[in-house]
């Protein structure tokens, strides 16, 4: 199935205009047959400057067009979850979380298809059953890395989407995978850093989302382990630095947006989100003895606080 | 001449009967002897006797047989002195119906001794017979209702009243009140623990107090008798039944006893037992009133076992070499436990210095059937300063009314609400709202299917403590203030 701008023809077309490398142009050159074939044979869609999400259509130099593979590819908010290929056991976890968290409250969760925080943080969208875009640095036919390619399939069948700017048959290159990034951080309205090292392609992303004018999250982490250097040295750069989920979500003003705030509680400003004594709390309140007993009884049983230590900490 | 009266013994909390029989010969070498099982105290009577009936200036036969019947319970120390006095009197020169008594002779004649005195009152009363007894033994024999007391100073006051009838009845005496418990009033702040000790009280419930240590823990446990109800004289006498078992009288018998075993007490001495006669423990001792256990952490894990069945059961059954003796333990427990080994957790002045391990392992300790039964939870922490140097608490009196109310109520609902089962927790008349929380608490996981039933007794109870009929929400929700949801 191919789509929008009027064919395959039209598809080849642009993709000539748009000054191919010597790779390109051997797969355009080849057998126009071939290509076609290839195109139907994958399933693959084709999406113009008219059908990018408007994020996207707002960056300098947009690409001209993206290569789709699957149904999730549409006009919504969307945050990029990237980092190392080496990550730890805790980027992992984290990167996994947030994606659940972004795909949860109904935002794409984009990123690059690659080994550690960009895998997890797709299979955790997945995990929510949101929506996941994976950006490929290669042509959509083709799996990179191998290992990925179940995550890639399901996300294609899923509830997500493979994208990718080159067309079936290019093979993936060290240099694609900075053009790869900029549609990454050009999809995106936020992009958050979970591991990377002092060097490395998660850096590139967020350069290029700071230049677009994303806001860039990173997560702090040891510092004297290597594959924090580049979260932590971005933190000390100015980027945000992610101490909960909760901050991610409000960072990006999405909180509101998508859940109600839940019904204002009276009088829950008397116990302070770093503990209170009860005996405070119950002189706030106007409270004491069994009155307050069972008002703090109340509020525990409903999770809007907790005891901790002889004080009650607001939640 | 042969002449017997009778002299009492307990076997467990039971009063036995004891025939004293004296058998007399005008000929012979001047033998005094006792069989029937005696210990060597009761052996020494011969001695005693014959230098008090001297003084008396009565006469003994020449040769004294003096039997103990039943020939198969054994008679422990000195007070069957009277009743071998007198039968022996009485087998030399013959006069004066049946009687009982007790009581330990000097060497001038005079009596004294309170032990077996309890148990020779009752089988007086149970027989109808006259029981006469030492002066001091006044206050241990007006726990028993009709009986026939008489007080006899000396030998000669009552081999007088044996014969003629007599004797001193015992006055009204005015319940001493030397040891009466630790007030309420000397209880500063504290006042999640003071309320849980008032539901405790009312309920019946059991309690435990977890706080670190210097908190006064074992102060507000000892003020859980001044606020329980008086016993009624049926109770008083159990409890003094038990001690008496044990050698020892009640200074106060009207009030709950308190016992705090410490933790290094062993299992005959917590439990009962020891060698020849059993003798009740500490858990018996408080039957009808309260066992403080503090420090329940440290008590060795078996002896807390043990304490399951006697918290089920409400006794403890020692057995021994071909009899087995069952002591009441009814007992209302009141247990206090640091939150960690440590004692700091939850500090707000000093950190805890345990590890995870060692957490975890005090939390399993501490778990199981014992803590299972407790129904009353409540954190105990250090007291504000501006509390320490505030006006006194509220007295035990005033806190009494109270529960004693509450505990009306439950009366007349036939079951005490630390004894209600599920079946009757379902049927408990709940208003909407409170079972509401009651079932939120239960889906947010903040409470178990134990925990249910425990709140649902503690709220009957703060209800009864309102003056409600009918739970309500503000009862539970304060109920689940004191589940304790991170111990058991």
């Amino acid at each position: 199935m191919v789509s929008g701008g009027g064919g395959a023809e039209a598809v080849v077309a642009q993709l000539r205009a748009g000054d191919p490398d010597e790779e390109l142009r051997t797969v355009l050159d080849g057998p126009e047959s071939e290509l076609h074939r290839r195109l139907e044979r994958l399933g693959v869609g084709f999406v113009t400057r008219d059908g990018f999400p408007r994020a996207l259509v707002e960056v300098e130099e947009p690409p001209a067009h993206l290569f789709t593979k699957g149904g999730g590819f549409r006009d919504m908010a969307a945050v990029a979850v990237v980092g190392s290929r080496a990550a730890t056991a805790y980027g992992l976890r984290v990167a996994r979380r947030l994606g659940s968290v972004l795909a949860g409250a109904g935002i794409a969760v984009v990123s690059g298809l690659a080994r550690g925080i960009d895998g997890a943080a797709h299979a955790g969208a997945l995990d929510a059953g949101g929506v996941t875009w994976a950006v490929l640095g290669c042509g959509i036919d083709r799996w990179y890395p191998k290992a990925h390619a179940d995550l890639g399939r399901r996300i294609a069948t899923e509830s997500g989407c493979i994208l990718s700017e080159f067309p079936p048959g290019v093979r993936p290159a060290p240099w694609r995978f900075p053009m790869r990034n900029r549609v990454i951080a050009g999809l995106s309205t936020a992009v958050v850093v979970v591991e990377a090292a002092a060097t490395g392609g998660a850096l590139i992303t967020a350069r290029l989302a700071l230049e677009q004018g994303r806001t860039v999250f990173a997560v702090p982490g040891d510092i004297d382990r290597p594959t924090s250097e580049g979260c932590n040295r971005l933190i000390a750069d100015g980027a945000v630095p992610l101490t909960s989920e909760a901050d991610l979500l409000e960072g990006i003003g999405f909180l509101r947006a998508t859940e109600p705030a839940p019904a204002p509680v009276a009088g829950i400003g008397a116990v302070s989100p770093l503990g209170s004594t009860p005996e405070a709390v119950g002189a706030a309140l106007g409270l004491a003895g069994d009155e307050l007993r069972a008002q703090l009884a109340r509020w525990e049983v409903a999770g809007i606080i907790a005891r901790k230590g002889g004080l009650v900490v607001r939640l | 001449m042969y002449a017997s009266v009778l002299a009492a013994t307990q076997v467990g909390v039971d009063p036995r009967p004891v025939v004293v029989e004296a058998h007399g010969k005008g000929t012979g070498r001047g033998r005094f002897s006792i069989v029937g099982l005696p210990d060597t105290a009761v052996r020494e009577a011969a001695e005693r006797v014959r230098s008090a009936v001297a003084a008396a200036g009565a006469r003994l036969p020449k040769n004294v047989l003096v039997n103990l019947a039943p020939g198969d319970v054994r008679k422990e120390g000195p007070t069957y002195d009277l009743p071998i006095a007198l039968a022996a009197v009485r087998s030399e020169e013959p006069g004066g119906g049946p009687l009982v008594s007790a009581g330990e002779l000097s060497l001038d004649g005079s009596v004294r001794g309170t032990r077996n005195a309890l148990a020779a009152a009752l089988v007086a009363a149970q027989a109808g017979l006259p029981c006469l007894l030492p002066d001091d033994a006044a206050p241990v024999a007006a726990l028993v209702p009709r009986a026939d007391i008489r007080l006899v100073g000396s030998l000669a006051e009552a081999i007088t009243v044996s014969r003629e009838g007599g004797g001193r009845v015992p006055e009204e005496v005015a319940a001493p009140t030397l040891a009466s418990p630790p007030d309420l009033a000397d209880v500063r702040g504290q006042s999640d623990a003071r309320r849980a000790l008032e539901i405790a009280a009312a309920g019946g419930h059991h309690l435990l107090f977890i706080g670190p240590p210097g908190t006064g823990k074992s102060l507000l446990a000892s003020c859980l008798p001044g606020i329980l109800p008086s016993l009624d004289p049926d109770a008083s006498l159990a409890s003094a039944l038990v001690w008496a078992a044990a050698g020892e009288d009640r200074a106060d018998p009207g009030i709950p006893a308190f016992r705090a075993p410490h933790h290094s007490a062993s299992g005959a001495a917590l439990l009962g037992g020891g060698s020849g006669t059993p003798v009740p423990g500490e858990i018996s001792r408080a039957h009808l009133g309260v066992l403080h256990l503090d420090e329940l952490g440290e008590f060795p894990p078996h002896l807390l076992d043990a304490l399951r069945q006697p918290l089920e059961d409400g006794s403890v059954t020692i057995a021994r070499r071909g009899t087995t003796v069952r002591f009441p333990s009814r007992f209302q427990l009141v247990a206090s436990t640091n939150p960690c080994p440590c004692g700091h957790l939850g500090d707000r002045r000093r950190p805890c210095t345990c590890g995870a391990g060692q957490l975890e392992r005090y939390r399993r300790r501490l778990s199981g059937p014992l803590i299972d039964r407790i129904d009353v939870r409540v954190a105990v922490g250090q007291p504000a300063p501006a509390e320490l140097l505030g006006p006194p608490g509220e007295p035990s009196s005033a806190v009494r009314t109270r529960v004693d109310d509450a505990r009306a109520r439950q009366d007349a609902r036939g079951c005490p609400n630390h004894a209600l089962g599920r079946r009757r927790l379902d049927a408990l008349e709940v208003d909407r709202s409170a079972s509401e929380l009651l079932h939120r608490a239960l889906d947010g996981g903040r409470l178990s299917g134990r925990g249910f039933d425990r709140v649902r007794r503690v709220a009957r109870t703060i209800a009864d403590l309102a003056g409600e009929d009918v739970v309500a929400e503000p009862h539970v929700a304060e109920a689940l203030a004191f589940r304790g949801d991170d111990v058991g």
